[in-house]
């Protein structure tokens, strides 16, 4: 085994055990976009509760649409960006894996100009099931 | 024509297929085993030469993070042009328009997975992003002669098996003109030519070793390693389909926006003149 192969992988397993002991999983999965994704606040993690309205399973990135309650008390639509549906199904995500009207805790990194869409983090159901970094 | 003729002909035809048979399949069984679905194993920050990339842990596209390949001073230049537009988010990625391949040889450093199908005459490299196909040809023929090649994304590849080990050439790459190596800005030109050897480790990896010379962009042979690793049997590869429902379109300028279910764009803020 080369020494860059072995150096590659005693970092991959020394990150995995990095992940487990914090509580968190890898990012990867939200980062593989097809396009740049500096318009987000990576520094940022905003939680929320929100309605699911519709979860568009597509190429080259999945949206799921919600309905998030602004500080006046009004409900408003965010659309959450995540990776593509190929690699996220590998991951253990399905196509039902958000259901309209479902009720669902999300973590995402919220565009840095404000607006109403963020990149997705992670998702907890109401179950306690989660996706992504929770 | 009589029934007797047509037994023949089709002995004669058998005859041929099980003299011929052998040969190809014994061709076939000295070609490795790289059938199932693989992905790259070097990070996953789009970087497309990890060995010299700094910071170490640095993502493509990210504020000063870059790779230092033997760039020519005038590459050395446009490289560092595109950096400043990278950090500003206004460095478009040909391939994020939906409409344009990664070229060769980005192709090798792609998300999602790949597949490596060899076959005695032609080999076939096809990524799950995009998605991206690179034949490469080794019937014995050689690359075109200069009337008959144009710059293309992919370029033409013609090589040899060597034991286990793909030997190929790619020529007539596109560069800089339509195409990045990845996402800090890093390209080549259309002069570049990339000597790829293939084979799988000992560590079941498969491994890229890549030789690019490029009269325009490269003072010297710039060697690039790339991993593959082998994923669960049984994974299955889908369409990737970028323009289904592409959310993201980028704009003159260069910006990414976001465009809302109804195709209304979300962001508070978008570019003057755009």
């Amino acid at each position: 085994m080369t020494k860059a192969i072995q150096s590659l992988l005693v970092r991959q397993k020394l990150m995995a055990l990095t992940i487990c002991f914090a509580g968190i999983v890898s990012v990867t999965e939200v980062v593989n976009a097809h396009h740049s994704n500096a318009m987000f606040d990576k520094t940022q993690v905003r939680e929320v509760t929100a309605t699911v309205r519709e979860f568009q399973w597509t190429n080259p990135h999945i949206w799921i649409q919600v309905l998030i309650e602004n500080e006046d008390g009004e409900q408003e639509e965010w659309s959450i960006e995540g990776g593509g549906p190929n690699t996220l199904f590998r991951k253990g995500w399905r196509p039902n894996s958000f259901k309209p009207g479902e009720i669902v805790e999300f973590k995402m990194n919220p565009m840095l100009d404000g607006s109403n869409a963020a990149l997705f983090r992670g998702a907890r159901f109401s179950n306690g099931e989660t996706l992504g970094n929770w | 024509m009589g029934n007797a003729l047509r037994v023949l002909q089709a002995a004669a035809v058998l005859a041929v297929l099980l003299i011929l048979s052998p040969v190809a399949n014994s061709q076939s069984a000295s070609l490795p085993d790289w059938s199932g679905v693989w992905e790259r194993f070097e990070g996953n920050g789009g970087i497309f030469d990890p060995s010299t990339v700094e910071p170490q842990d640095g993502r493509a596209g990210n504020p000063g993070v870059r790779q230092f390949p033997p760039l020519t001073d005038a590459w050395e230049a446009k490289y560092q042009a595109n950096l400043a537009l990278a950090a500003k988010d206004r460095l478009p990625d040909p391939i994020s328009r939906c409409g344009t391949p990664a070229g060769f040889p980005r192709l090798l450093a792609l998300p999602d997975v790949y597949e490596f199908i060899v076959r005695p005459e032609q080999s076939w490299i096809i990524t799950e992003n995009g998605p991206n196909i690179i034949r490469i040809y080794t019937d014995g023929r050689d690359h075109p002669p200069p009337e008959e090649v144009w710059p293309t994304f992919t370029g033409d590849s013609v090589g040899h098996w060597d034991g286990q080990t793909l030997n190929f050439t790619t020529v007539s790459m596109i560069g800089d003109e339509s195409t990045v190596l990845d996402r800090s800005g890093l390209t080549l030109s259309d002069q570049a030519t990339v000597a790829t050897r293939m084979f799988k480790t000992d560590e079941g990896l498969l491994r890229a070793e890549l030789v690019i010379e490029d009269p325009l962009a490269l003072r010297e042979p710039w060697h690039v390693t790339r991993h593959f690793r082998r994923l669960p049997a049984g994974t299955r590869v889908y369409d990737y389909a970028c323009a289904e429902n592409n959310r993201n379109p980028i704009t003159e300028s260069g910006q990414t926006l976001t465009l809302d279910t109804e195709g209304n764009v979300i962001d508070i803020a978008v570019d003057e003149n755009d």
